[in-house]
């Protein structure tokens, strides 16, 4: 931990520990080169990641992203958290340091609507292509009235009614542009 | 398609056939005008402008190439999972996995629950290891909570995830060798399954999704009668491994089409997040129950075991040899069994303190991990799970193109994926 506090002076602050876990918190965009020094320092070698998450606080909250690593040097996880605006939730990818990490932020993405810019594979993973909400925010509604959830349709990488569909589809893009006909 | 019926002329039709014979062995174009071609229909390409440049990459056709979807029910995607292969003739050029068939939300389910009601949800997840779904959320409720379970619910615990472990690695072997066309092994799997299945439903009560772990202890204790059929199970499970083994290990077929097949660096599963026994077969030696030690295998007698191959017969060698390992640990946890209580005084509905907790485990298939935060309420703010096999599949994009349709199976279930917990 000391060693940590060593390369990092600049995240003391932000440090927390119990017993088997050691967190530091860094602003969003600051993710790809803390966690790429964590990873290539000898010393440090964090090189496994375990986990990233995305968790929400809520309307006029933040998201944060969090990425939990192990390294055979140190006997806790390291916990890494990193602060995301809310309004305009963009990041930058860290499948440059782990391909890995491809599946995970597709996931937040789908589920938290939270953009990885620089990922070339985001793409919703479990909902279907043209679906709009992103159902694990925390104002995201009950099934029943999910058209009324404010996360409804915020992403500027998903509109459906601007989607060429003269060749006469069918199925779900049909049914994502009466959708959203109906709403305008 | 509504098309009028039509009399068609025989030879025609034979032409036709023809053709559509050449396009599938790769000797022709695909037709690129897509419509009818004699019965064949060029499916599969999306309707919609592609959103990223990988799925431009995936879903552009090259002369001679065309897509296929393996699944969604195909039998041997382990679950509801669709691939897109797209192939030229035989020959596997790209993959695209196609999620979300079995997508239940549950980590949406979990924060709208309370914390002993968690342990419900998370059993369907990966179905062939309930227990181990349900031992990192209850290790992280305690954590949150501040409560320790006794040591002879630890010591129970610990028995029925090596349980757990055995059946769930006898299955693979099993289904590793259904996939390549041998139907015996699966039956022997089940039959070892079957067996342990009976025990672990004497002690839970139920036989595939448990609800045996709470926060602060297990849900039964284990009696005598337990016991003894464990002894009689132990006497015979070796039997029935070596039974398995004798089919496939020094098979010459089977090892011809596994040997040297989907071989995955160290170097490589490590960046793709691939963990447990398919990381191990791989040379890498990270197991968590040795990395990160949790409930009592610090005091268990184990080794790490790896293999260098990282092929798919190196994952199924390292299955066979963690089964027999995990057999190893049952009889010395049996051993050592303390006597005492299996539960904490801890209320039903818990609230704790607001805060936030990780716990992980071993899992056959890696390392499954929660990550829980409280906001003093009696559910749990975010319920987060990360499940081995989301992770793993990513590796098989990366080690099919240039092989054969037929070997995407095997080396899709060398890594056993479970869609349950896939797709959450």
């Amino acid at each position: 931990m000391r060693l940590l506090l060593d390369r990092f002076p600049e995240l003391a602050p932000s440090l927390w520990t119990d017993d088997d876990t050691v967190e530091v918190s860094v602003e969003g965009d600051g993710n790809v080169a803390v966690l790429w020094r964590l990873r290539d320092d000898p010393e440090l070698n964090f090189w496994f990641l375990a986990d990233a998450a995305a968790v929400d606080f809520g309307v006029g909250e933040r998201f944060e992203v969090v990425y939990h690593l192990y390294s055979d040097r140190h006997p806790a996880w390291l916990r890494v958290r990193a602060r995301v605006d809310r309004s305009d939730p963009h990041l930058p990818t860290i499948t440059g340091l782990w391909e890995g990490a491809m599946f995970h932020e597709r996931e937040m993405y789908d589920m938290m609507g939270i953009v990885f810019d620089g990922n070339r594979d985001l793409r919703r993973i479990y909902m279907s292509p043209d679906y709009r909400s992103f159902p694990q925010r925390k104002d995201f509604l009950l099934p029943d009235d999910a058209a009324d959830s404010s996360a409804a349709g915020v992403n500027p990488l998903e509109r459906p009614e601007t989607w060429d569909l003269s060749g006469g589809s069918e199925g779900l893009s049909r049914g994502a542009v009466a959708r959203a006909e109906g709403k305008a | 398609m509504t098309a009028e019926p039509t009399i068609r002329d025989p030879l025609e039709i034979e032409r036709a056939e023809e053709a559509r014979l050449r396009v599938a062995a790769g000797l022709a174009p695909l037709p690129r005008s897509g419509g009818e071609f004699a019965g064949f229909e060029s499916v599969g390409l999306p309707d919609r402008p592609p959103q990223t440049d990988r799925e431009q990459e995936v879903y552009t056709l090259d002369e001679g190439e065309m897509l296929v979807n393996m699944g969604p029910q195909h039998p041997s995607t382990h679950g509801v999972m669709r691939l897109v292969l797209k192939v030229r003739g035989e020959i596997v050029v790209d993959i695209d996995p196609v999620l979300g068939y079995l997508h239940r939300g549950i980590e949406k389910l979990c924060e709208n629950a309370t914390y002993t009601t968690v342990m419900t949800y998370v059993d369907p997840m990966d179905y062939l290891s309930a227990m181990h779904n349900e031992h990192a959320p209850a290790i992280a409720f305690e954590k949150l909570y501040g409560v320790k379970a006794p040591r002879r619910a630890e010591y129970i615990r610990a028995l029925v995830v090596e349980l757990n472990r055995v059946f769930s690695h006898g299955l693979m072997m099993g289904f590793l060798a259904l996939d390549m066309g041998g139907l015996t092994p699966i039956l022997y799997g089940f039959i070892n399954r079957d067996e342990v299945v009976d025990l672990l439903s004497a002690i839970s009560g139920q036989r595939m999704l448990f609800n045996f772990f709470r926060v602060g202890g297990v849900n039964f204790d284990a009696n005598d009668e337990f016991f003894s059929r464990l002894g009689t199970w132990r006497a015979g499970v070796l039997k029935t491994i070596e039974m398995n083994e004798r089919i496939l290990t020094d098979n010459e077929i089977f090892r011809g089409r596994t040997i040297g097949m989907g071989v995955l660096s160290g170097k490589e599963a490590i960046s793709l997040g691939v963990s447990g026994p398919n990381l191990r077969a791989s040379g890498v030696p990270f197991d968590v129950r040795k990395a990160h030690p949790y409930s009592i295998y610090p005091e268990l007698e184990f080794e790490v075991i790896t293999q260098s191959g990282g092929d798919v017969y190196a994952r199924y060698m390292q299955r066979v040899a963690e089964l027999k390992q995990s057999i190893h640990l049952i009889d010395q946890i049996v051993d050592k069994m303390p006597h005492g209580p299996v539960q904490a005084q801890v209320p039903g509905i818990i609230r704790p303190k607001p805060g936030r907790a990780y716990a992980a485990v071993e899992s056959p298939r890696g390392l499954y991990s929660v990550y829980a935060i409280s906001d003093g309420g009696p559910n749990p703010y975010r319920f987060r799970m990360r499940d081995p096999s989301f992770i793993s599949l990513q590796a098989i994009p990366k080690l099919m193109p240039g092989r054969l349709i037929a070997d995407t199976m095997a080396v899709m279930a060398s890594f056993d994926p479970v869609m349950g917990g896939v797709d959450k």
